[in-house]
């Protein structure tokens, strides 16, 4: 079946009416889902999916796949309103969506994410269909070299989340290489800084982490200055909500950024949304003319990872539908739910189940027409959410944080830590900290630590591994390149002065 | 003094003598608490919630089981937890050779299976041990031998040094006296794409994982890590007919309780898991996931827990893994 005999297929399975129905309500649900912190597309489609088992596998996985990217739509819904990441993907939105925010543009912030969701979830959807064969041999071809390096690319873009004092962002990061240290070693089953610890044996959860140092750290920041108790400016009229031309016009190159990248990163099984979201931002900071407005809320800084999250959803599902190999978590449910209804995810899936295969890909298309008619017209409505005066939002913040934190594995210790970390980024406001290099060094210092060892354990310790491969070495001179960026403007200025 | 022995065994007595009455009597009188290790989707979740709608779908339960995760340390938060619920006969969970292994090798792992009451054994999982379609080893003595020529240079991709894929290396080993680098990833997704993409030489793999890959071509079987070979895997000889009689490293899954269960309460869940084994949405998870049925009482899987204590020590040991207990 070539691939327009197969699209063309897979609509007419896809827009039967019970998928069409299905389809939505997974969207909707993912959107719920993406805005409630803590609670993750994962865990949810674990809980729904006994209620599957009566479905046909077509509706199942359209609608379960449905909540897996409505999540990633959702996710940027309170990152960008209440600085509280809503899901892992959306947590570099925070940086940039939240100044919007607070400079009155929080419904052109919601109105970028949602637009940029659409235009590189389309991407991913499109690529998916025509090249899914070819990109999951590449995607293979990604080894433990090429991940460290990449990583290494990730942690290098540091230089440009330092902000002001290039030795505060390091020291930021090295703290956060420190915490996503903590907990079992993988490869020897050793526990590091765990203190005895039982809660700590399977480390930190990224969640908490991004919950406390941006969401609590925020509400401690305003209580303690006494002119923050005014509401956040929200300007009347509905044309004043959605995002004018010259915003949407600034993302150009962030839409088609957040696309590729995206889709190159979710395709690759040792990555994730989370880690595309951050190298997207920091690959738009890098060519931006203006790279000194990020993190003051330029709408690149989130259309950037948004695209990213979404056009991920492709490329994740790539080595799921071709090979049957799941690259995270919410794929390693999909995978189960599709054995379980006697589906046989794998290279035969494509001939041998045309309806699931061709009928999900087909519903990626509808879901995402749905997801952008069901979340702009929002657009208005949960910007309104800020005129709540800031006595009653600070406390519900704080609320909707503590249930996040503790929503994620039902421990009380989550909470402790979640106050913790709030104290440990109330602290860094303080001292002029800035707190993305912390985050970025917990999301890449464990990845990155393993591909090393990895890698190192492949070559029987030859570091020459790293640079003799291609990809890898290729990806490693970028990052060096990338290091010497911040000096760029020195360096412009002094043949200025000499001329 | 002897009065009060003489009261305390008459009243023992008599307890033995109303007992077997009250052992049937024993019902749930509210929902039943199941405690899984992994998250949603886990391997271990995933088991749960099968038996679960199992038993659901075939009514065996009075009450609501509510699968609950506790989720952290590799199986330690979930045993401390249980641990905690001495006495509490509403709080079961399921257990894996994690829960064995783990307390060996972490100080934090406090909480053995000895330290619990085990109601039963259900199933062991096979394993196949892979490598790549154009790979030049057909079958696994070439492997071995080829293994045993190139010290070192040979590469397995695998989850972390105490699961089973682990342990099946060090026994291949110490047989052969060959020497090859385990590559720990952390999820199922990497190891094999580690394979596929030409990475490493070989992967030991779980069927179910494997059957697809298998029948498109892409990975080879050279032999079944089983004591007899499965059906699904007709052709594929076991590491002891392929002529390497090694001690296969079980990977067991199991209910267990509390410590210290009443045994009226014990009486309950041994006939429910039994009950349970026999309904037709279990036997499915079984066909579909390509495990074996196991079903052992409470005394014998206590025995064969003891004996895979034994033995996993000794191979942990023999791989250079540091014990704690």
């Amino acid at each position: 079946m070539d691939i327009f005999a197969g699209l063309a297929h897979g609509f007419s399975v896809a827009l039967m009416p019970s998928n069409l129905l299905w389809c939505l309500v997974g969207c909707f649900l993912g959107t719920i889902v993406g805005i409630l912190p803590g609670l993750g597309p994962a865990a949810t489609i674990a809980m729904l999916l006994p209620m599957t088992y009566s479905m046909s596998p077509t509706s199942g996985i359209i609608m379960l796949t449905g909540i897996y990217y409505g999540a990633k739509y959702g996710g940027s819904t309170t990152s960008i309103l209440l600085n509280m990441p809503g899901e892992s993907s959306s947590v570099v939105t925070c940086i940039d969506g939240y100044q919007m925010a607070r400079k009155g543009r929080a419904g052109a912030a919601l109105g970028i994410a949602a637009i940029a969701s659409f235009i590189a979830g389309s991407f991913g959807i499109i690529a998916l269909s025509v090249m899914a064969p070819p990109i999951a041999v590449f995607a293979l071809s990604f080894s433990s070299p090429e991940y460290f390096a990449l990583m290494a690319l990730g942690l290098a873009l540091v230089v440009l989340l330092a902000g002001d004092s290039l030795v505060k962002g390091l020291i930021a990061l090295l703290v956060g290489l420190w915490l996503t240290s903590i907990g079992t070693d993988l490869f020897t089953s050793q526990s590091r800084f765990t203190f005895g610890q039982t809660s700590l044996l399977s480390g930190l959860d990224f969640m908490i982490v991004a919950i406390g140092v941006f969401a609590i750290t925020e509400v401690l920041s305003s209580i303690s200055d006494q002119e923050e108790t005014q509401v956040l400016p929200v300007p009347k009229g509905f044309r004043n909500l959605l995002p004018n031309w010259e915003e949407l016009k600034a993302c150009r190159f962030a839409f088609a950024n957040g696309s590729i990248v995206g889709f190159i990163i979710g395709v690759l099984p040792g990555a994730g949304a989370s880690i595309a979201s951050f190298i997207s931002y920091g690959i738009e900071r890098a060519f931006s003319r203006h790279p000194e407005k990020f993190g003051t809320g330029v709408p690149e800084g989130v259309a950037a990872p948004e695209g990213a999250n979404n056009a991920d959803t492709g490329g994740a599902l790539i080595p799921l539908l071709t090979l049957g190999i799941p690259g995270g978590g919410t794929t390693a449910i999909l995978l189960s739910a599709l054995v379980l209804w006697g589906v046989k995810p794998g290279p035969l899936m494509m001939t041998e189940s045309p309806d699931v295969f061709w009928g999900l890909v087909a519903s990626l298309y509808i879901g995402n027409v749905m997801l952008l008619i069901l979340n702009l017209p929002m657009v208005p409505l949960f910007a309104q959410i800020l005129r709540i005066p800031v006595y009653i939002l600070h406390p519900l913040i704080f609320g909707v944080s503590v249930i996040g934190a503790y929503s994620v594995a039902g421990r009380v210790f989550d909470i402790l830590m979640l106050a913790g970390f709030g104290a440990l980024g109330f602290a860094m406001a303080r001292l002029k900290f800035p707190v993305a290099p912390l985050v970025l060094g917990f999301v890449l210092g464990d990845a990155m630590e393993r591909a090393l060892r990895q890698s190192l354990m492949m070559s029987q310790g030859d570091l020459s591994i790293l640079i003799s491969r291609p990809i890898s070495a290729g990806m490693l001179i970028f990052a060096v390149g990338v290091l010497f960026l911040p000096l760029l403007p020195r360096f412009r200025r002094l043949k200025e002065a000499a001329s | 003094m002897n009065r009060r022995i003489l009261l305390t065994t008459a009243l023992a007595m008599g307890a033995a003598l109303v007992a077997p009455a009250a052992h049937a009597q024993w019902k749930p009188t509210r929902p039943i608490e199941l405690v899984v290790h992994s998250g949603p989707g886990g391997g271990n979740d995933v088991m749960g919630r099968a038996l679960v709608s199992a038993i659901d779908e075939a009514k065996l339960s009075p009450v609501r089981i509510q699968v609950s995760n506790k989720v952290g340390g590799g199986g330690a938060t979930a045993a401390s937890y249980l641990s905690e619920k001495k006495g509490d006969p509403h709080v079961i969970g399921i257990f894996t050779s994690v829960w064995v292994t783990n307390p060996l090798v972490q100080q934090e792992a406090n909480v053995s299976m000895r330290d619990l009451t085990p109601i039963s054994l259900m199933v062991l999982e096979p394993a196949l041990i892979v490598v790549r379609a154009d790979s030049p080893y057909k079958a696994m003595a070439e492997l071995m031998d080829a293994a045993k020529a190139n010290p070192g240079k040979m590469k397995q991709s695998g989850g972390s040094p105490l699961a089973r894929d682990a342990l099946v290396r060090t026994v291949l080993q110490a047989k052969t006296g060959g020497r090859w680098a385990f590559i720990s990833f952390p999820s199922g997704g990497e190891r094999i794409s580690a394979l596929l993409g030409g990475h490493v030489d070989m992967m030991v793999i779980e069927p179910q994982e494997a059957g697809e890959l298998i029948r498109s071509g892409k990975i080879r079987a050279l032999a079944q890590v089983t004591d007899a070979r499965l059906p699904d895997f007709k052709d594929i000889p076991t590491l002891k007919e392929a002529g390497f009689d090694v001690p296969n490293p079980p990977q067991p899954r199991g209910v267990v309780g509390p410590p210290g269960m009443a045994p009226d309460v014990l009486a309950y869940y041994v006939d429910l898991i039994a009950r349970a084994n026999k309904s037709a949405g279990w036997q499915k998870f079984l066909r579909d996931g390509i495990l074996e049925e196991n079903l052992l009482g409470p005394k014998e899987t206590a025995e064969f827990l003891a004996k895979t204590e034994t033995q996993m020590r000794g191979i942990l040991t023999e791989s250079g893994v540091k014990l704690v207990r």
